[in-house]
C-alpha cells in the first residue's frame, strides 16, 4: 500500500478534470491535508486533548465506570487496528492517534452501565469494519465510532438504551435507572432544565451529557484551527433554526431550540463527529449542504421518528453523501472553460 | 453426451455445490438468502421449496424444450414456474403451517427468484432431461446449503440457539440482535462471499503452482 | 405449423395444463389450509377466554367495514366472554392482538399477540407472556392505560416494556380502538346476548350433535 496517495487521487480525479499549465492536473483530495509542519499524529493528539474536558466531566458524573469504558474502548480499538494492519500487511500506524480518538468517541456514545464485552465488540466493529476494511484512515466512508455505535445499537438494543442517573454509580451498588432528557421529552413530554443539560447533570451517554465541557473542547480545536467552523455552525445552526420553527408553531408540543442543542448528542456530534476530516466534504458548498441537511435530519428524527435521538443516524446518513457532494460541488478552476454540452 | 455420461452427470451435479453455488458465486437468489435465513430451519425450508420448484421447472422445461416456440418461451416458463411455486406454497400451508407463516411472502416470491429462470434459460432449455435433473439437484442443494450456513451463523449469534433449541445460556452470551435483523443478513452475506472468494483464490493459486 | 399458431398452441397448452393441476392441488389442499387457519383462530380465542370450549362468530357492519367478534362458550354452551381481533400499526409493522372481554364490558379476560414485526429482543417482547398476562383483569373504563418504569397504580393500568414504549403504546392503542368498535357493535350486554342467540357455534359445522345443544 505504498502508493496509497496515488490511488486516492486517481479515484478523486474525474475524467473531466481540466489540465493545468504544463499538463499537471489539479486534484481535489480528501483531507487531512498536510500543511508545513502539520501531521496526522499532531492533529489527532490535539483532538484527544480537546476531548479531555468532556472525558473529565463524564468521569465526574459517572465515576470509575466511565474510566473503565474509556480504557476498554481505546485498548480494543488500538489492538484491532494493529491486528488488521498486521494481517493485511499494511504499515503499522497505531501511533497516529486516530484509533485512540475512535475509541474515546465510541466510549462517549455508550451508556455508563454498558458491559465490557459490548464495548469490545463495538470497538472491533468500528475499527475493523468501519475503517480497516475500507482501506484504513482516509478511506473510510463513515465515521468509525458512529458506525460502531450503530452496530451496538442494533446488536444490544436494550443495553444501549438503559441509562442511569448521574452521580449514582459511585454512591450505591445499584445505579438508579433513568431516562434521557430526549426520551423524557418524546415519551412523557417532560422538559429537563437547561442548566442541568448545560453542565451535564442528566442521564445519557458518557460524553454527551455535559454541553459546556464539549463546547470548551470544540472551541479549543477551533482556536487551534483544526475545526472548520462551517461544519459545527451549519449543523447546530440548522438544528436551532429548524427546531425553532416548530417551537414557534406550537411551544407546548415542541421543545425550544436551546433544549435541542444541549440535549443528547448534538454538541458532541457537531464538534467531534460532523467535523471528522475524513468523512466530511472538502468543498465549501459541500460542507454547508452536509452540515445543514444533517442538522435538519437530526431534528426530524427527534421530533417525528421512532427514536428519541437522531444525531448518530443523521451524521451517518450524510456521511454516505460525501463522495457525491465532493464530486458535484467542486469549484470550477479559474479560467477553465465549461465543457460544451454535446 | 452418451460417451462420457458418468463424468459429465457428476460434473453437472457438483458444480452447483461450489463452483456455481448460487448466492455466493453467482450472486443469484439473494432476496431469500437475506430475508428468511434467521434460523437454520427457515433456511432449510426455503431451500427445499426452491429445490422442488427448480427440479420441477428444469424437468418440464427440458422435456418440452423442442416444442416451445422461442418467441413465447419466457411466457411459458413463467407459467410453469408460477404453477410449481403455488403448489409448493399450498403444500407448506397445508402441512407445515408454522413454516409457512415464518417464510411469509417469500415462498410466492420464488417465482421471481433468478435462479429458477436462470437455470431454465441457461441450462434446461438446451439440455436433455437427465442432465437437467442433475443440474437442478446440484444448484438446489447448493442453494439450500448456503441458506443453512447463513441460518446457522445468524441463529447461533442472534438467538444463541440452533434448530430452535437454546444452546448458549444467556448468562454466558448476550445474543447479537443485529444478526436476526436485515442488517445482520447483509453482514453475514458479505462475510461469506469474502470467505468463499478467499478459499477459491487460494485454490486457484495452488492449482497455478502445480 | 404456422409459427403464430404454434405460439398460440404452446401458451394455451401450458396454461390449460397448469390450470388443471392447480385446481386439483387446490381441491386437496384448501380444506387443510382452512382447517389450519381455524385451529389457529380457535387457539387464540381459547387463550384469551380461558373457560371457553367453543365459540360463535358474530359479525356486525360498522359503516364501511365489517367487524368480526367471537363469543366464547363454556361447556354448557353458554356465552362467557367476547373475543375480537385488534389490528393497528406498531413500530415497524402491523400488530394484531386477540382481545378477550367479559360480557359486562368491565374487564379484559386476556390478550394474545397474534402478529407482530417489532424489533427482536426489544419491541417483540410484547408477545411474551409476562407482558400479555398483565392485561388479565384490567378494567377497560375509562380506557386501558400504560405507565412507565413503575408498578401500575390504577385498575386500568399496565406497565409498559422498558425501552419499547412505542410497541407497548401501540398494543394499548389497538386494544382501546377495538374495544370501542365492540361497544359500538353491541352497546349493551342484552344486544350481545340477543345477537349471540341468533347464530350457531362454529363447531356446528363439524359436529352436528353439539350444534343442536349449543344453538338453544
Amino acid at each position: 500500500m505504498e502508493d496509497k496517495t496515488n490511488d486516492k487521487t486517481e479515484v478523486k480525479s474525474a475524467p473531466e478534470a481540466p489540465a493545468g499549465p504544463g499538463g499537471a492536473r489539479l486534484f481535489v483530495t480528501s483531507s487531512p491535508h498536510f500543511l508545513n509542519n502539520e501531521s496526522v499524529p499532531k492533529i489527532m493528539h490535539t483532538v484527544v486533548l480537546a476531548l479531555f474536558p468532556a472525558m473529565a466531566a463524564s468521569v465526574y458524573f459517572f465515576g470509575f465506570r466511565a474510566l473503565l469504558l474509556y480504557a476498554i474502548c481505546i485498548g480494543a480499538c488500538l489492538l484491532t487496528e494493529y491486528a488488521f494492519q498486521k494481517y493485511m500487511k499494511r504499515p503499522i500506524k497505531i501511533y497516529d492517534g486516530s484509533a485512540i480518538i475512535t475509541g474515546i468517541l465510541l466510549a462517549m456514545t455508550l451508556p455508563p452501565g454498558f458491559p465490557v464485552f459490548g464495548a469490545i465488540l463495538g470497538s472491533v466493529f468500528a475499527i475493523g469494519v468501519g475503517k480497516q476494511l475500507f482501506g484504513g484512515l482516509g478511506f473510510n466512508i463513515f465515521n468509525p465510532a458512529l458506525l460502531g455505535r450503530a452496530f451496538l445499537m442494533a446488536t444490544y438494543p436494550v443495553l444501549t438504551t438503559t441509562w442511569v442517573e448521574p452521580r449514582t454509580v459511585q454512591k450505591a451498588v445499584d445505579a438508579v435507572s433513568a431516562a434521557t432528557p430526549l426520551a423524557l421529552m418524546k415519551f412523557e413530554g417532560k422538559l429537563t432544565p437547561i442548566l442541568d443539560l448545560f453542565t451535564g447533570n442528566v442521564a445519557g451517554s458518557l460524553g454527551e451529557t455535559s454541553a459546556i465541557a464539549i463546547l470548551i473542547g470544540g472551541l479549543f480545536l477551533r482556536y487551534k484551527g483544526y475545526v472548520n467552523w462551517k461544519l459545527p455552525l451549519g449543523y447546530l445552526g440548522s438544528m436551532a433554526i429548524f427546531s425553532g420553527i416548530f417551537w414557534l408553531i406550537d411551544p407546548s408540543k415542541y421543545p425550544d431550540p436551546l433544549f435541542h442543542l444541549f440535549a443528547g448528542g448534538a454538541m458532541l456530534g457537531a464538534w467531534f463527529m460532523v467535523t471528522d476530516m475524513v468523512t466530511s466534504p472538502t468543498t465549501d458548498i459541500g460542507q454547508w449542504i452536509f452540515a445543514i441537511t444533517g442538522g435538519i435530519m437530526a431534528v426530524v428524527i427527534r421530533l417525528f421518528g421512532g427514536l428519541p435521538e437522531g444525531v448518530m443516524y443523521s451524521i451517518l446518513f450524510m456521511n454516505a453523501f460525501v463522495p457525491l457532494l465532493n464530486k458535484h460541488t467542486r469549484p470550477r478552476v479559474f479560467g477553465a472553460i465549461k465543457a460544451k454540452a454535446e | 453426451m452418451a460417451e462420457n455420461n458418468g463424468y459429465s452427470l457428476w460434473y453437472e451435479f457438483k458444480k452447483g455445490l461450489w463452483q456455481d453455488i448460487p448466492p455466493f458465486r453467482l450472486v443469484l437468489g439473494t432476496c431469500p438468502t437475506l430475508a428468511v435465513t434467521n434460523s437454520v430451519i427457515n433456511g432449510f425450508a426455503m431451500g427445499m421449496a426452491t429445490l422442488f420448484v427448480l427440479l420441477g421447472s428444469n424437468i418440464i422445461i427440458s422435456a418440452i424444450r423442442k416444442y416451445v416456440a422461442p418467441q413465447v418461451r419466457i411466457a411459458a416458463y413463467v407459467v410453469i414456474i408460477a404453477l410449481l411455486v403455488t403448489v409448493a406454497d399450498m403444500f407448506l400451508a397445508a402441512f407445515f403451517p408454522p413454516v409457512s407463516k415464518a417464510l411469509g411472502p417469500y415462498v410466492p416470491l420464488i417465482v421471481v427468484n433468478c435462479i429458477i429462470l436462470g437455470r431454465a434459460e441457461a441450462y434446461a432449455q438446451k439440455n436433455p432431461v437427465v442432465p437437467s435433473i442433475m443440474d437442478a439437484l446440484g444448484i438446489g442443494i447448493g442453494f439450500t446449503m448456503s441458506l443453512m450456513v447463513m441460518g446457522f451463523i445468524r441463529e447461533i449469534l442472534g438467538f444463541g440457539s440452533l434448530f430452535n433449541i437454546k444452546l448458549i445460556p444467556p448468562s454466558l452470551f448476550e445474543p447479537w440482535i443485529v444478526m436476526i435483523l436485515p442488517a445482520g443478513a447483509f453482514l453475514v452475506f458479505g462475510t461469506l462471499i469474502a470467505v468463499v472468494n478467499y478459499i477459491s483464490s487460494r485454490k486457484s493459486a495452488a492449482s497455478d503452482k502445480a | 405449423m404456422n409459427p403464430v399458431t404454434k405460439m398460440f398452441m404452446n401458451l394455451v397448452g401450458v396454461g390449460v395444463v397448469s390450470g388443471v393441476i392447480l385446481a386439483a392441488v387446490f381441491y386437496k389442499a384448501d380444506p387443510m389450509i382452512q382447517a389450519n387457519k381455524e385451529k389457529e383462530l380457535k387457539e387464540a380465542i381459547f387463550v384469551v377466554l380461558p373457560e371457553a370450549r367453543d365459540y360463535k362468530i358474530l359479525k356486525k357492519s360498522l359503516g364501511q367495514e365489517e367487524f368480526t367478534m367471537y363469543a366464547g362458550l363454556n361447556e354448557a354452551g353458554e356465552p362467557i366472554g367476547l373475543a375480537f381481533k385488534a389490528d393497528g400499526g406498531g413500530f415497524q409493522g402491523n400488530i394484531g392482538v386477540m382481545v378477550g372481554l367479559d360480557l359486562d364490558y368491565l374487564k379484559l379476560k386476556g390478550i394474545r399477540i397474534l402478529d407482530q414485526l417489532e424489533t427482536p429482543g426489544l419491541g417483540n417482547r410484547i408477545a411474551n407472556p409476562e407482558f400479555e398476562d398483565q392485561f388479565k383483569g384490567i378494567e377497560i373504563k375509562p380506557k386501558v392505560e400504560y405507565i412507565k418504569n413503575r408498578k401500575p397504580e390504577k385498575p386500568n393500568q399496565i406497565q409498559s416494556i422498558t425501552g419499547a414504549t412505542i410497541s407497548s403504546d401501540a398494543v394499548v392503542k389497538n386494544i382501546n380502538n377495538a374495544i370501542e368498535k365492540a361497544l359500538k357493535s353491541f352497546p349493551t350486554k342484552e344486544d350481545l346476548l340477543a345477537a349471540e342467540k341468533a347464530v350457531k357455534p362454529a363447531s356446528a359445522t363439524v359436529k352436528a350433535k353439539e350444534a343442536t345443544d349449543g344453538g338453544k
